[in-house]
């Protein structure tokens, strides 16, 4: 049984075939990347694996579960986190409050508790507080805790939404390009963080990426989409001397 | 203190304590309702209904109003709690003049003429305590893993779903908070005036009530507060040229909206003189520590 399958995935918006017939299986611990041109459907097969949309036709099982058609909210409880290409975070909450959310979907206290300040709520407001530090910490936004998140560079913004992603625990991770917009030296950090990601708490990374130095590093397998369709799986070597994914990329640049 | 200012004061403290309830709704949440004036006719209804026809004790009456709101809340809003937050505005619009409507037909209520003679229990005192329950109220409700999660999805609906909220339960809950306060204000309004009447609770009322919330700052407490006590007593002076307050008001809080987006007191709260980042900061850390020893302490 693996961690999370697609079965088979369809989607379109109108006339457009965003996600065609797209399989896929992921093991625990494992990275897999996801590349292509522009508007191949890269994000839109994340959009319907996390559900902001549902699939046409298709399956998409999590340890053999089948959450094709759950709500976006619940497929989060499950354990599916994720990041977005165009940052995403929370206006209005700083860096402990923006973590702190992701870990309030599941606290347990409710509206009476907060309003007695009974110890219940004490006890896991404590909780989430503490685990939403040590989540900055881990991916190293300790010295930021109580900055409003739209003071941040846009590599530590990125970093904010992993931690973010992250406290909810997730067997699943989806990376949807986190390099974009950083330099060379943030690339390198963002690699590492990554690869600890996988190692040390044994989450699967499913990665969209545009910079190939660092998909090609990182992936122990690598889907190639282009108009929705998958033109070629293997690893990062087998990959890159495809001769159709040469051509995808060579007929974008022209 | 004079009778009229006095009476001022009791309002204002009335009013304030929906204002509480629409920094909630509003405030953090982001959702706008042009129907709190109807929720709180339903709470002076109710308590005057009971405590004049049945001659029920003050609490209870006040009680009864909460519940009522709340679940008139809970009907209107079921069904839209999906769809894109614009939608409460109408509903909200629509299902408070229908109350209003329903009000000014119902025989039980003395129709378009309103009932009298409602026993007096609200007093200064009295509404100033119970505006501190609400102040409190809102404040215990920002500062829990509520307020987080209304500020996610003012902020961001989908991220905020992508995170594991409940966004349908997150915007009942701001919802049913801020319905239950303006029918507790409502309940204290007809105790205090000893008369209601539909026109009192009309739509109008309900966006006045935005327009201040705006001005002081929709992300502060702080604001919300100060700006219906400046508001209103404004109101009052400016009561004698009534056909230019509403002009007034209006070129009032386009100017400010204009100048400072964020309202007057913006992100501020009162509690910031004495919460500072560094003090809050420390606290985390001397927090953390007691962790970490623990964690070592269980280690060895
Ligand atoms: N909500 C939507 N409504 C209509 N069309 C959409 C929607 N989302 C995506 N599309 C279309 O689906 C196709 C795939 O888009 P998608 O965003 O998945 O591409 P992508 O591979 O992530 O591209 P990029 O590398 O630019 O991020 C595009 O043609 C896009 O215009
Ligand atoms: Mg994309």
């Amino acid at each position: 049984m693996s961690r999370l399958e697609l079965k088979h995935v369809y989607l379109s918006f109108g006339g457009v075939k965003a996600v065609q017939d797209f399989s896929m299986q992921a093991e625990e611990g494992q990275i897999i990347g996801i590349i292509g041109p522009n508007g191949a459907g890269k994000t839109t097969i994340f959009n319907v694996i996390s559900g902001i949309y549902t699939a046409d036709s298709g399956q998409i099982f999590l340890d053999g579960e089948e959450i094709t058609q759950l709500a976006q909210h619940r497929i989060a409880l499950k354990g599916i986190s994720r990041t977005f290409q165009n940052i995403r975070l929370f206006h209005g909450l700083n860096c402990l409050e923006n973590v702190q959310t992701t870990l309030d979907a599941s606290s347990k206290y409710n509206l009476l508790d907060a309003i007695l300040m009974t110890p219940r709520r004490r006890k896991e407001e404590k909780r989430t507080r503490q685990r939403a530090l040590s989540e900055l910490e881990w991916v190293g936004l300790g010295e930021y805790v109580l900055e409003n998140p739209e003071n941040l560079s846009y590599g530590l913004q990125r970093k904010l939404e992993i931690a973010r992603a992250l406290a909810a625990d997730p067997k699943v991770l989806l990376l949807d390009e986190p390099a974009a917009g950083l330099n060379p030296k943030e690339v390198q950090e963002l690699m590492k963080l990554i690869l600890r990601i996988r190692d040390e708490r044994g989450i699967t990374i499913l990665l969209i990426e545009h910079r190939l130095e660092l998909v090609m590093t990182v992936s122990e397998r690598i889907y190639v989409q282009d108009f929705g369709e998958t033109i070629a799986i293997g690893t990062p070597a087998e990959v890159q001397n495809n001769p159709e994914v040469i051509k995808a990329y060579l007929g974008e640049e022209e | 203190m004079s009778i009229y200012v006095e009476s001022v004061l009791t309002f204002t403290s009335i009013t304030c304590i929906t204002v509480c309830g629409l920094y909630i709704l509003t405030g953090l949440t982001g959702m706008f309702s042009l129907g709190q004036a109807s929720f709180m006719a339903l709470g002076a209804y109710a308590a005057a209904v009971l405590g004049k026809l049945y001659h029920w004790p003050f609490i209870p009456c006040l009680l009864v109003g909460i519940i009522l709101s709340v679940v008139t809340g809970f009907l209107s809003g079921y069904p839209i709690m999906r769809l894109r937050k614009e939608y409460l505005t109408l509903i909200t619009l629509c299902y408070g003049e229908a109350i209003i409507a329903l009000l000014n037909q119902s025989n039980i209520t003395g129709g378009a003429l309103g009932m009298s003679d409602i026993p007096k229990h609200t007093t200064l005192i009295i509404a100033i305590l119970f505006l501190i329950f609400g102040i409190y109220f809102a404040w215990c409700f920002r500062h829990s893993k509520f307020g987080r999660m209304a500020i996610a999805i003012k902020s961001d609906e989908l991220a905020s779903k992508s995170m594991g909220i409940n966004m349908a339960a997150v915007k009942m809950r701001s919802f049913l908070c801020a319905a239950g306060l303006a029918g507790l204000a409502g309940g204290l309004y007809a105790f205090y005036l000893q008369y209601v009447d539909p026109s009192l609770f009309g739509w109008r009322k309900s966006g006045e009530w935005v327009a201040w919330v705006f001005f002081g700052g929709v992300n502060s407490l702080t604001g919300s507060i100060v700006a219906t006590f400046g508001l209103s007593a404004l109101s009052q002076f400016f009561s004698r040229f009534a056909d230019y307050q509403v002009l007034i008001y209006s070129a009032m809080v386009l100017l400010v909206l204009n100048f400072k987006p964020n309202g007057v007191f913006g992100y501020w709260e009162l509690s910031d003189l004495f919460n500072t980042r560094d003090r809050r900061m420390q606290r985390l850390l001397k927090e953390a520590q007691t962790r970490e020893g623990a964690l070592k302490h269980e280690q060895t």
